[in-house]
């Protein structure tokens, strides 16, 4: 394979150029969304429609279909974005990519239906630069994601890509490297927020050999899926990082440690590296200059706890992926006990954007000691859910309304989550509820200079940190009304007592001690004691933990019993569940608001409904099993989650009403 | 090494650089409670009872591990503030819900204040502190324990939780484990007070006895895991003078002497045979050397006489004369069991308030202040019953009292049948000989009589000598005997020995042979004949030659000479004819 | 009259004449008929010893050594069996009955075996007849009809 190989940095340069040159700006190309997201959406499908057409039309060397990394807006997919033009098509069917195909394609016309439009204005938006959801996003690093195919490097060149390589390999030292790595304020994005440039500055002054350098791809949040996307849409930019930061730290073997439950990721970084080695900017005497470096792929085995950096490294090295103490750091000593430097996917990912484009750039974006940006997995009850990249420092207000469009079918925003299992519950709520009027009652102020709802927080590592949360790796599951407090922060013990690891007492007994509390007070039999209990229990696992998996178990109770003590008092106080979700605190009840519609009726799974079509229907309450289909069906808003027992007060009416259907009588003729 | 300042509870030292707290603490008396802590291991920092609070001057704080936390100049340490006190009690309450009481944790928890945890249901011995598996790993080499599962299922086992190959059952796990999760299968039958003369199985380093001369361990190679695994060798880590040599074995020397001495012993009867008395079978059935281990201060009760189970007996019953003066054992008597017999029965009189009966056949008191010693034991209202015991049988069987004993016998006295009820009974076993003592005695041409015993040169005028020249007997290895009379044959030995010492010369046996060169035609039949190798073969002069020194006369070779050049001196073959013809006369 | 045989017995010093000796120390009763010499070993028994012992008029003789592994000259008593066994054929070569000459093992404490020895050995003899040696002229016709006589 040595015909493609780059042995100087002049013929990196010199691949850029003549792919530039033989690329026609003006020639068509359908990128189609090929992320895990949007194949799961069908996109394998409409992305067979597109190449079937035109293998039809015989326009192989008019039209490029390329398959793409993740776009962002995951909420919209398949998404297919056609170029020159930019326009952007959303919610694409197999159907509708031969429609495209006729009339964008081939015939320079838009598809109207399959447009963006606006919920709010109600415009149709035609390019993605326009559409809201990017417009506010400063998308450094994933805006290459809908250019290239992940699979070509080639299109990565294209793009620039390799030329940070280049620059750092024969017009750098390993000091400046660092030190503009430094001045660029780059913090760790996995969760630590660790300043980078220190962590390679105190690895590359350790005296040992070899050293290594690790990616930590180990995703483990539930509802973060940031890392995927990169390493699915744009490998080689965290592989170029990875070989930047090899060389600073002085280090030549790397490993990308990656969740086996990222099969696409897997397969496209395999087949990343091997092109990289193909062109010499892996392996030996990358790019001429001499350096050696290689990468080895890693799966894991399905542990949560792996993405903890010692457990990481046990699980390299082939041991059971538990964690050990840190008070001797693993750049001192980790890896097989040398000397290793572990960082994030979008960490490594931001290096190579550092050294082209400068500490100072970088340095520019951002608050003061939060420098960049963090990409974001906005999920949850909010209209655009997706990938968001913002710069440090935007508000959650921006982010949940500009981006993320506002709370779906006209819900009240409650909370959001940040930082998975180890982060916080964090106050969102609107001044002015525009409820129809469910009891709910949020907050509550804790001291006089603390806000009642954080939604101009300035979202950057110490901010979150201050309000009791954490930026972890950048998941952020919003919440609605119609989420219960007590409920999530259940689910998030839940979660972690499975994926502890059990070495240490606090975590393994204390997390299962919360939740089965946690499930007391969700049943409603909880006690003062019980939330006084968790305040110290909490305090305890996090003083003595082994790992952050503990350390930082406790955070999504302690913040849910900061913002929404109120909720969690009236479970144990009047055995009341506002948000209506415990089963056992909550009855469902039909209003006098209801249209008869007969809906509910037919989805309950219990027949538990009554009602004659066209009048008021209501909800027997020893049959119902509190499943909440109804609640979800209904259109009217007429079915209520009020306090257990209070069911029937609401159904008064309703039941006087109620006839059942007349029996068919016979009269007996004497 | 670097060495830091470091505080710890206000107390100022001086440690070497990356000490970790636990260590530093300890080296001042100061106790910081662990539970998956062992010295010899890597600290594993599981069960974060050893937490304390670490400060730095700058003015932060947090909780760290003592066990693994490496000091730092300037580090202060403070092991019982509230923040402290408080993540130890409230994780060790967490251990208790989940975890049977067992003593380690009880006595942790009277120390930090916790009754009762507010919560947990679950009880399961195990509280995970992986020394079981750390100990096999690391120290045994074995590798046959693992965790298993993860949060809150994880558990100890073996994979698959089949028995293990791997597992030497060297005990290390069980002797380890602070709740007693994990045991080891008892093998032995007997129990704890007369367990003692089975040495515990497992034990690899051990006094082999407590009288040992010298007085200082050994290691038992059958059960020493370091033979095992190559791993271990905790013992010469622990050892303050490096007193441990792995390498060592038993070494041979040889070394020329001119007298042997031969002081062997005896054994001791073994009494299980015996089925009437069920010695074996029934609980507090004990030989003589049993008792003396028990009565001994330094034994397994410290001295005091007592039943398996641990009480005093009210009744104890002295049997003489098992295994000796007995047609399908030994004929002999075996001369010390009646004297010490009544020591025995002196010494329970002393020590608790039992009553004692002798079943005898004879009272052999020949010694001096024996018989008078006889007289005081009457006197202290010991039971003497002439009658050897016929039978003991747990009680149990005639309606008396379940676990006890009854003797059964004839006292001849009185010409009547008793049967004794007795918590105890000890059997006055005979002394035999050796039971090597056969084989010994061959290497030194010495002989064994009919009862095992080595035979002297002459029974009354030359006790302690054999027929071998230079090898000599005493003690109870020529015969059964009391200490005394060991003590002074002991002496004579020593005696007759130097007197071949002190001899510059030594006089030979005149009676050796000798070749006639001018009959010998050099055949060579004589030289492999000699069994000590005195006859050699001159070369030169092609006949052999007897070495006088070497021969002992025994007259092999004479009669093998086909020529007749050899000549037994005053044996010869002219003398013995001579000797024929006169019988025959 | 009863015959009284007359036995030659050839003792070991050390084991079977200690043990002869022993039996009589313990007062123990046996038959006065064997007369004793004492050799050092009974590897010291030459063949012609025997031989000669019945030249001179001995019915019977008797080898008596230690038992085996307990010779005090180490082996001297396994070279005393093969020699006796040797001497047998030899007796029955001529004629003279193997049962007269007999070996036994008696250690120094079998003062009890020696005494229980003798008088089987003298008993035996007792029945086997005097040996007559003197009288017989040695002439083959007779010694072969001396032989069929006692039907070997």
């Amino acid at each position: 394979m040595s015909t493609n190989r780059l042995n100087s940095p002049a013929e990196l340069a010199a691949l850029k150029q003549r792919l530039e040159k033989n690329r026609n700006a003006n020639k068509t190309v359908v990128t189609v969304c090929a992320g895990t997201g949007c194949m799961a959406c069908g996109c394998e499908a409409v992305l067979k429609t597109f190449h079937e057409e035109r293998k039809k039309d015989r326009l192989e060397n008019e039209v490029e279909i390329k398959a793409t990394g993740c776009h962002g807006f995951c909420e919209r997919g398949p998404l297919v974005v056609v170029h020159p033009s930019g326009v952007f098509y959303q919610r694409v069917k197999p159907a509708d990519a031969k429609l495209i195909w006729e009339q964008t394609v081939k015939g320079g016309q838009l598809v109207n239906k399959l447009l963006y439009r606006d919920p709010q204005s109600n415009e149709i938006i035609k390019h993605e630069k326009d559409i809201p959801f990017y417009k506010r996003q400063m998308r450094i690093i994933f805006g290459k994601n809908g250019f290239m195919d992940p699979t070509a490097i080639n299109d990565y060149i294209l793009l620039g890509g390799y030329l940070a390589l280049a620059t750092a390999l024969t017009k750098m030292t390993s000091e400046q490297i660092i030190g503009d790595v430094k001045k660029s304020g780059l913090r760790g994005r996995g969760g630590g927020g660790f300043l980078t440039g220190k962590k390679w500055a105190t690895c590359r002054a350790v005296k040992v050999d070899p050293k290594y350098v690790i990616c930590n791809a180990d995703e483990g949040d539930p509802g973060a899926f940031m890392d995927r996307s990169l390493l699915e849409g744009n490998p080689h930019q965290v592989i170029e990082g990875m070989i930047i930061g090899a060389y600073a730290i002085g280090s030549h073997e790397g490993f990308v440690y990656v969740r086996n439950e990222y099969p696409l990721a897997v397969k496209n970084l395999t087949v990343a590296i091997k092109a990289a080695r193909d062109y010499g900017l892996l392996g030996e005497n990358i790019l001429g200059t001499g350096f050696n470096f290689d990468i080895v792929i890693s799966r894991g085995g399905g542990a949560f706890v792996c993405g903890e950096s010692t457990a990481l490294m046990a699980s390299l090295e082939g041991k059971v992926g538990e964690p050990r103490a840190k008070y001797i750091h693993t750049v001192e000593s980790g890896l097989w006990d040398k000397p290793s430097n572990l960082n994030n996917v979008e960490t490594w990912a931001n290096v190579p954007l550092i050294i082209e484009r400068g500490a100072d750039w970088f340095a520019s974006i951002g608050t003061e000691n939060s420098k960049g940006t963090k990409v974001f997995a906005l999920t949850g009850r909010v209209n655009n859910t997706g990938l968001v990249e913002v710069p440090m420092g935007i508000t959650l207000r921006e982010i949940l309304y500009d981006i993320g469009g506002g709370a779906p079918r006209g819900k009240r925003f409650k909370a959001v989550q940040t930082g998975g299992p180890s982060g916080g519950m964090l106050i969102v709520e609107e001044a002015q509820p525009k409820s129809h009027g469910s009891p709910v009652a949020h907050g509550d102020i804790r001291n006089e200079n603390e806000a009642v709802n954080l939604l101009d927080l300035p979202v950057d590592f110490d901010e979150l940190t201050r309000v009791g949360s954490m930026m972890g790796s950048g998941g952020m599951i919003v919440m609605d009304e119609d989420s219960c407090m007590v409920d999530v922060a259940r689910y998030f013990i839940h979660f972690l007592t499975e994926e502890s690891c059990g070495k240490c007492l606090p975590c393994r007994e204390g997390l299962v001690t919360m939740l089965s509390v946690l499930r007391k007070i969700s049943a409603g039999k909880g006690t003062m004691e019980d939330i006084k209990y968790l305040e110290e229990l909490s305090q305890v696992i996090i003083d003595t933990s082994l790992c952050q998996l503990g350390g930082s178990a406790p955070n999504p109770v302690l913040s849910a019993l900061r913002y929404f003590r109120q909720e969690f008092l009236a479970h144990v106080v009047d055995k009341r569940c506002p948000a209506g979700v415990c089963k056992d605190l909550v009855s469902h009840a039909i209003d006098n608001t209801c249209n008869g519609c007969h809906a509910c009726l037919k989805s309950c799974p219990t027949s538990a409904i009554v009602g004659e079509p066209k009048r008021l229907h209501y909800v027997i309450q020893d049959k119902c099993i509190q499943c909440g289909a109804c609640y979800q069906i209904c259109r009217y808003n007429s079915i209520k989650r009020v306090k257990r027992g209070e069911g029937d007060k609401l159904q008064e009416r309703a039941r006087e009403q109620w006839r059942p259907p007349l029996k068919k009588v016979t009269a007996e003729v004497s | 090494m670097d060495k830091v300042k470091i505080k710890i509870d206000g107390q100022q030292m001086e440690v070497d650089d990356g000490t970790y707290v636990l260590e530093a603490a300890k080296s001042i008396s100061i106790e910081i409670p662990t539970l998956c802590y062992y010295p010899y291991m890597v600290p594993y920092a599981a069960c974060r009872i050893c937490s304390v609070e670490a400060r730095s001057a700058s003015g932060w704080s947090k909780i760290v591990t003592a066990c693994n936390y490496p000091v730092w100049n300037g580090l202060e340490i403070l092991t019982n503030t509230p923040r402290v006190i408080n993540a130890r009690r409230t994780n060790l309450e967490m251990l208790m819900a989940s975890c049977a009481p067992v003593p380690v944790l009880q006595h942790l928890a009277e120390q930090l204040g916790i009754t009762e945890p507010r919560w947990g249901t679950d009880k399961h011995t195990c509280i995970l502190c992986g020394l079981c598996v750390r100990i096999c790993d690391e120290i045994v080499g074995a590798h046959a324990l693992a965790f298993v599962d993860r949060g809150a299922n994880r558990d100890v086992s073996t994979p698959f939780q089949l028995d293990s190959e791997s597992c030497i059952l060297c005990g290390a796990c069980a002797k380890h484990c602070p709740t007693g999760y994990i045991k080891m299968e008892e093998i032995e039958k007997r129990f704890i007070v007369h367990q003692e003369m089975n040495l515990s199985p497992n034990a690899a380093i051990t006094l082999p006895f407590r009288q040992a001369v010298p007085n200082v361990p050994q290691i038992v190679r059958e059960n020493c895991i370091h033979f095992k695994t190559g791993g271990c060798m905790v013992c010469s880590k622990v050892c303050p003078k490096d007193c441990i040599d792995y390498e060592d074995s038993p070494k041979s020397e040889e070394v020329e002497v001119g007298a042997v001495v031969i002081a062997t012993g005896f054994d001791s009867f073994d009494p299980t045979p015996m089925k009437q008395y069920g010695y074996g079978k029934y609980p507090n059935v004990i030989s003589s050397e049993e008792f003396e281990v028990m009565n001994n201060a330094a034994g397994p009760t410290g001295g005091k006489i007592v039943m398996e189970n641990g009480e005093e007996p009210r009744a104890i019953a002295i049997l003489h004369c098992i295994g000796s003066r007995d047609h399908d054992y030994h004929k002999y008597c075996s001369r010390v069991c009646c004297m010490y017999s009544l020591k025995f029965s002196h010494l329970v009189k002393e020590k608790t308030s039992a009553e004692v009966y002798q079943l005898y056949i004879d009272m052999r008191s020949f010694g001096k202040g024996y018989e008078e010693f006889y007289g005081r034991i009457l006197d202290e209202g010991v039971n003497v019953i002439r009658g050897k015991a016929a039978e003991v049988v747990p009680s149990g069987y005639r309606q008396h009292e379940e676990g006890h004993l009854i003797v059964r016998c004839e006292d001849t006295l009185i010409g009547k049948y008793r049967e004794i009820p007795v918590d105890m009974v000890i059997l006055s076993t005979a002394l035999e000989a050796r039971r090597d003592a056969k084989e010994f005695g061959r290497k030194f041409n010495i002989s064994t009589g009919a009862d095992g015993w080595f035979i002297e040169a002459h029974p009354k005028l030359a006790p302690v000598s054999t027929t071998t020249e230079g090898i000599f007997l005493a003690g109870a290895c020529q015969g059964a005997k009391d200490i005394p009379d060991a003590v002074a044959q002991g002496g004579a030995a020593a005696a007759q020995a130097m007197k071949l010492m002190a001899q510059g010369e030594v006089m030979m046996d005149a009676a050796y042979a000798v070749i006639d060169e001018a009959f010998c035609s050099g055949c060579k039949m004589c030289n492999d004949m000699c069994p000590y190798t005195a006859i050699s073969f001159d070369d030169a002069k092609k006949v052999s030659v007897v070495n006088s020194a070497l021969c002992k006369g025994c007259g092999t070779c004479v009669a093998a000479c086909p020529a007749g050049a050899i000549m037994a001196r005053h044996f010869t073959d002219e003398q013995i004819y001579a000797q024929i013809e006169g019988i025959l006369a | 009259m009863s015959f009284e045989p007359r036995i030659v017995g050839f003792l070991c010093n050390w084991c079977s004449y200690t043990g002869a000796d022993l039996a009589g120390t313990a007062r123990m009763k046996y038959a006065p008929n064997v007369m004793t010499v004492r050799v050092m070993c009974s590897g010291r028994v030459d063949p012609g010893f025997v031989l000669d012992s019945f030249r001179a008029g001995a019915d019977g003789v008797l080898v008596c050594g230690c038992h085996f592994g307990d010779c005090h000259y180490v082996e001297g008593n396994h070279k005393c069996m093969r020699r006796i066994a040797i001497t047998k054929r030899i007796l029955k070569g001529m004629g003279i009955q193997p049962e007269r000459l007999r070996l036994e093992w008696v250690s120094a404490s079998e003062g009890a075996r020696f005494q229980e020895v003798v008088n089987s050995f003298t008993e035996e003899i007792r029945g086997l007849g005097p040996m007559r040696l003197k009288e017989w002229a040695f002439v083959p016709e007779q010694v072969e009809a001396a032989a069929a006589a006692h039907g070997e």
